[in-house]
């Protein structure tokens, strides 16, 4: 009996130490259980505020919505890689499909393939399960802002519906503090979101206020979006205001922004 | 007229009643549902570690069912987490031959069997506020159709070898499996067919485990 005992103690601990130091073995998808990198979007902003702070001519890349489109997705990283005067990429949100730990992993290595700086953004997909905690480990905070060029990049969190509309989404103390914050070190802004207004994950009763707030965002040039997985350009206000749409990694095209003193240019590549 | 020494046991019916009858078959129906075995495993998409109950039937005891209950630890979420699972194994074969066991004490022989194939279906639910087994009213419909967060379908395939353990040594256990499986769920399934890119190799894992067969 008592050999049983210490058999049985051996196996469990020997099963336990394996299952604790393995890729092999899987604990469960939504475990929020990965190795390598995290608070990745900080130390990318470090990076990207270092060397692009005041730099005249910005040009930026926008991809969205990965999803489980890895060949696709490996493919634009690979085609945004051929163009080095790219200075930084951003992620507009989708990185998973079920927010699974493992599904974070897998998108984190292919945007690790980007020889440039990037952030990315939360979709309302990466809310899934425990997706949320997973993201805020990988990448931190899920409204961040940074400065590049003398622009504000404000990356907002706009995924309403995730929170059955309880919480602060969109947070207008986040924007309303960005409006101010680091006022000496720029002049303009860009606004970047997962989900556009009057999509069904955006807090549709606050359309017309949250237009109001972004008035007072210091040079708002326009605004940019993943989620509808396709590449329009839409006036949603009828006032110029703009909204660009970055289409999913399936349709094979993502944007670049070329910001100048003057204002921007945008083109749409495909690959 | 009944004749009997003063200290023989009193049997006064030979026959059964139709209620020993029924107390019979209600017992045996009953007694069914005795665990006839213990499994504890690891991973498998069930948690860091799980045990549970089990029941073997059939002619060649070639189904089994196992209720699990499992633990994923916090790592880097808010909380840990239980799980229950509820699984369904099938053995189709089982290879039976003989081994000498040395020993310092004695020598003993030890049957040992060895089923080559061990086939697997379970479901596991995950317990927690974050999680639904089918999508919330707040999303249109057929939002996340495909998926509940709650529910996981996993299969798996493996392979046992069971040591029988001999009448004269038995004190718990009439024998005792080491196995292992190659587990997949849904979601990492579903990956195949959905996206693009994502291979074979990466959606399995691994699960060890030992079986302790009481009845």
């Amino acid at each position: 009996m008592r050999n049983y005992i210490r058999l049985f103690l051996f196996a469990t601990c020997v099963c336990l130490y394996l299952t604790s130091c393995s890729d092999w073995f899987d604990t469960h998808p939504y475990d929020v259980n990965f190795k390598g990198d995290t608070d990745i979007n900080e130390r990318q902003i470090a990076v990207i505020e270092s060397c692009f702070s005041e730099k005249d001519t910005l040009r930026v890349a926008f991809i969205s919505d990965t999803h489980l489109w890895h060949s696709d997705a490996r493919d634009g990283v690979a085609d945004v890689n051929r163009r080095p005067d790219i200075d930084f990429v951003i992620h507009c949100g989708d990185l998973t499909d079920t927010g699974t730990a493992r599904e974070f992993e897998w998108s984190r290595e292919i945007l690790q393939g980007l020889h440039h700086p990037f952030v990315a953004l939360i979709g309302n997909h990466d809310f899934l399960g425990t997706g949320n905690q997973a993201y805020n480990v990988m990448y931190g905070d899920m409204d961040f802002s940074f400065i590049a060029g003398r622009v504000k990049f404000i990356c907002l969190n706009t995924n309403a519906t995730e929170y059955d509309y309880l919480a602060a989404v969109p947070n207008f103390d986040f924007l309303e503090e960005e409006m101010t914050k680091d006022s000496a070190r720029f002049d303009r802004s860009i606004l970047v979101m997962h989900a556009p207004p009057y999509s069904d994950q955006f807090n549709n009763n606050v359309c017309k206020a949250f237009r109001r707030y972004l008035d007072f965002l210091p040079g708002l040039m326009c605004c940019v979006y993943g989620h509808c997985h396709n590449n329009e350009t839409n006036d949603y206000y009828d006032d110029g205001l703009m909204f660009y749409g970055i289409d999913c990694a399936e349709h094979r095209n993502y944007r670049i922004f070329t910001i100048t003193p003057d204002g921007y240019e945008e083109e749409l590549v495909y690959y | 007229m009944r004749v009997m020494a003063s200290d023989s046991i009193y049997v006064s019916q030979i026959q059964e009643s139709r209620y020993d009858r029924r107390i019979h078959s209600y017992r045996k129906h009953w007694a069914a549902l005795i665990p006839t075995q213990f499994v504890i495993q690891n991973a498998g998409n069930m948690g860091i570690l799980s045990a549970g109950i089990g029941w073997n039937y059939g002619h060649r005891k070639q189904w089994e069912t196992d209720l699990l209950f499992g633990y994923i630890p916090e790592h880097q979420s808010s909380r840990g987490k239980l799980t229950t699972t509820l699984k369904e194994n099938y053995i189709p074969w089982s290879v039976n031959s003989t081994f000498f066991l040395s020993s310092i004490r004695n020598k003993t022989i030890e049957q040992l069997s060895i089923e080559p194939l061990t086939a697997s279906i379970y479901v596991n639910a995950v317990y927690g506020h974050e999680f639904w087994k089918s999508q919330p009213g707040r999303y249109p419909d057929k939002y996340y159709e495909f998926m509940s967060t709650k529910f996981r379908l996993n299969i798996a395939l493996g392979q046992r070898i069971t040591f029988q353990i001999p009448e004269s040594k038995r004190k718990r256990n009439k024998n005792i499996s080491i196995f292992y499986e190659v587990s997949s769920c849904d979601l990492y399934i579903r990956s195949l067919f959905q996206g693009n890119g994502i291979s074979w190799d990466d959606i399995f894992g691994l699960s060890l485990g030992v079986k302790m067969q009481v009845l």
